[in-house]
């Protein structure tokens, strides 16, 4: 009986007690996360900093605009999460503070740019 | 890819222009010496449109998500192993009959 070989396959004979997933549609699933969030962070920095907010109100709007993101996530995922992904987990908390330093950055940049100069 | 990538476009346009907007307003302010309290409306609406523009290429920019389930109907291709040193094609396999199995 030959064993495929192909990453997170098996043959079907075998009774696998643990759930194998393509490894590859994952990464890409997880790449796409990634960026999403990151460009919705900017986007967030950029707005917050337009808007003039300063201290814990801003950090308040990163937190807002991130859970945006994982509900905008979700509903692309149509919100059938376990054809996609090994959980919830995934798409709620992955990388939620990943984006939060390109958040302040432009939340910063943005303010200095119009509140400032 | 393309339509995406342009209405990504079209919100960063629109949230440079609510940035233009609020510089005006607060050089305004400062003539009339003042206290920013908030943009004005028509800024908050530019910057809640730009939100949504941009949100909407987020998702759909980079790419579709794809199953991870190794059964499902779009994963059907197997990774065979293309090393050609291993492939034997001289083999009992020709006095078999031929049969094609299509799905």
């Amino acid at each position: 009986m030959a064993n495929l070989g192909a990453p997170g396959k098996t043959a079907s004979d075998i009774t696998d007690e643990l759930p194998t997933f393509n490894v590859e549609n994952m990464q890409n699933n997880a790449k796409i996360i990634y960026y999403s969030r990151t460009f919705m962070s900017i986007i967030g920095g950029v707005i917050a900093g337009i808007l003039g907010f300063t201290g814990l109100t801003g950090f308040i709007f990163y937190f807002l605009v991130m859970a945006i993101t994982s509900v905008g996530l979700a509903a692309k995922a149509g919100f059938s999460v376990h054809s996609y992904f090994d959980g919830w987990n995934r798409i709620i908390l992955d990388g939620f503070l990943g984006g939060l330093l390109s958040f302040v950055l432009f939340w910063t940049f943005a303010y200095d740019l119009v509140h400032i100069f | 890819m393309g339509a995406g990538f342009v209405v990504g476009v079209l919100g960063v346009l629109i949230l440079s222009h609510a940035a233009y907007s609020t510089i005006q307003y607060r050089s305004l302010l400062k003539i009339t010496d003042e206290q920013f309290s908030g943009p004005p409306i028509n800024v908050v609406m530019e910057l809640i449109a730009g939100l949504v523009l941009c949100m909407w290429a987020a998702l759909t920019v980079p790419g579709n998500f794809l199953s991870i389930l190794p059964h499902s109907d779009e994963n059907r291709v197997v990774a065979l192993p293309s090393n050609l040193d291993f492939m034997i094609f001289n083999h009992r396999g020709k006095a078999f009959p031929l049969s094609i199995d299509a799905k």
